[in-house]
């Protein structure tokens, strides 16, 4: 990545997030730091219920935070913003409206001429073409998430937050859809952040692969992946894959351990 | 052929019911001051629409019904979605409303009496308030039940208030607005009848309530079919007005 400035897309520093649960604190993300550039494609992993929704959520603007910095586009986040797109694992397209209307849902602002090419343009780019007046209900599990991920780049967003967007797909969906994912990346420029569950498709998929702890989440290690590790069964990708396992299971072998003693 | 089946066995009890009423009036068991025979039903039904009084009485009630109704309606769903969308609203007016729902609707009657007596008015203000509430409650309950992710995507597009209503909790909302409407609409025709048999001069319960101060059975008869023929085509419209209004579940249903 070529950039001009090294400026930092996305910056969090030092985010500590709690929610509060019938009157007592959970720890949710403690001591969170991370950089992401622009362009950049992060994946994150890590066991579940340790934050990874909490903190997209966070870097988007829909939960909001009282401790630590978050910059967006060199802005603190406040709310949600027309340059942060999001995608999540159960597509979310409203059952009532057309696939054009769910991909041009966040497109008001523009006039109908505009509206009309730019959410063409990205039915397009997914593939959606002849899907145009079909309902979610009509869509496989496959499509359903590529219309979502079409709205989410409707606005032209320079971020676009994935959550888990393949987790309830078939495997052989879900290789199909990590290609076309990242050729829109490469044919957009978006930055992608994506949590996953999938640790070959973390491996496959990211720049830098973000390892978080179980809950409360911190980041254990940042693992930047070489494009040689990004083809499966390469071994540097089986070094990378070896190398996540340790970090996600250390610890839950050390709680079984100890839940023997007790 | 499942159709037919269906038709098939859905005629059984009524054929059987005009088959006993054929034997209990035609062999005399019957006196036909209670049960008319068929053929002077038959009789009656020319009668009272060659006369044009029944269309006339029919008329003033599915007028009646429609004011009320329509009223009713707006009012329900207005205030059932702004109930469903601001909880504090919701807070403040759900124990109340819950309370007076309990009231049955004829137990109205005395007092709307003393207040508006039987003119046009008390009519109508019956039928409000035997429709407002299935309708209020429905569509309270549909907004309410609006996913929470769908809102966090209103939210992401800082979708407003109003914006947020028509795109979210009204499309959600929708089918069982109807479920409302449908209700509401049945129990309004109800209440017109039961209305108009207590204290009305013209309406089709009216008409029923005269029949049986002049003994005629017949008459009587004829206008409670026509009561039930009028319902069961009133429940089919908003039918219709339901498939029409949720494309979107008609295509859910063909998978
Ligand atoms: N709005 C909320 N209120 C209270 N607790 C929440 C809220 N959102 C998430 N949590 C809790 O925070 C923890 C982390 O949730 P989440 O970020 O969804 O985890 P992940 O996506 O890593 O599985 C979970 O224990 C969850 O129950
Ligand atoms: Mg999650």
């Amino acid at each position: 990545m070529a950039e001009a400035n090294e400026d930092y897309i996305i910056k969090v520093e030092h985010l500590n997030k709690h929610f509060k649960v019938d009157k007592e604190e959970l720890e949710v993300l403690r001591d969170i730091n991370l950089e992401i550039k622009e362009g950049e494609f992060i994946t994150i992993v890590g066991h579940s219920g340790c934050g990874k929704s909490t903190l997209l959520k966070i870097i988007c603007g829909l939960v909001s935070y009282e401790d630590g910095e978050v910059i967006r586009n060199g802005h603190k986040v406040v709310g949600p913003g027309p340059n942060c797109g999001m995608v999540f694992q159960d597509h979310r397209l409203l059952p009532w409206l057309k696939i054009k209307d769910n991909v041009g849902f966040g497109l008001d602002h523009l006039t109908k001429e505009e509206k009309a090419i730019t959410v063409q343009n990205h039915i397009d780019l997914v593939g959606l073409h002849g899907f145009e007046n079909s309902y979610p209900s009509q869509l496989s599990g496959g499509m359903s998430q590529r219309a979502a991920i079409a709205r989410g780049l409707a606005n032209n967003p320079n971020i676009l937050l994935l959550d888990e967007p393949f987790g309830a797909l078939d495997a052989l969906t879900r290789i199909q859809m990590q290609k076309e994912i990242l050729r829109i990346q490469k044919e957009q420029k978006t930055t992608m952040v994506m949590v996953t569950h999938d640790i070959d498709e973390a491996i496959v998929l990211g720049n830098r692969i973000v390892v978080m702890s179980a809950r409360p989440g911190e980041i254990k290690e940042i693992i930047k992946v070489s494009s040689a590790a990004r083809k499966r069964n390469s071994i540097d990708f089986s070094q990378v894959k070896k190398k996540i396992y340790e970090y996600l299971f250390e610890e839950s072998e050390q709680e079984i351990e100890t839940d023997y003693i007790i | 052929m499942k159709v037919l089946k269906t038709i098939a066995l859905g005629i059984i009890v009524p054929i059987a019911i005009f088959i006993l009423w054929f034997w209990a009036t035609e062999t005399g068991r019957v006196a036909t001051s209670l049960l008319p025979t068929l053929s002077m039903v038959k009789k009656a039904f020319i009668d009272m629409t060659s006369s044009g009084q029944l269309q006339k009485d029919l008329l003033i009630s599915i007028q009646r019904v429609l004011k009320g109704f329509l009223f009713a309606a707006l009012l329900g769903i207005a205030l059932g979605t702004i109930m469903g969308m601001f909880s504090p609203i919701r807070a403040m007016l759900e124990p109340f409303i819950t309370t007076i729902r309990q009231i049955p609707m004829i137990a109205w009657f005395p007092l709307i009496v003393l207040w508006f007596g039987i003119g046009e008015i008390s009519k109508v203000i019956i039928i409000v308030l035997a429709a407002f509430f299935p309708v209020l409650v429905n569509t309270l309950s549909g907004v309410i039940q609006t996913p929470e992710g769908y809102l966090e995507v209103a939210k992401l597009y800082k979708l407003s208030k109003f914006k947020t209503f028509t795109k979210l909790y009204l499309p959600h909302a929708i089918p069982q607005i109807l479920v409302g409407l449908k209700l509401g609409l049945s129990v309004s025709w109800m209440a017109v009848v039961a209305a108009e048999l207590v204290a009305a001069t013209s309406g089709i319960g009216f008409r029923m309530n005269d029949a049986r101060s002049m003994m005629r059975s017949d008459k009587v008869i004829i206008c409670m079919l026509v009561i039930g023929i009028v319902g069961i085509l009133m429940d089919k419209i908003v039918s219709l007005l339901f498939g029409y209004l949720t494309p979107w579940q008609k295509v859910g249903q063909k998978k």
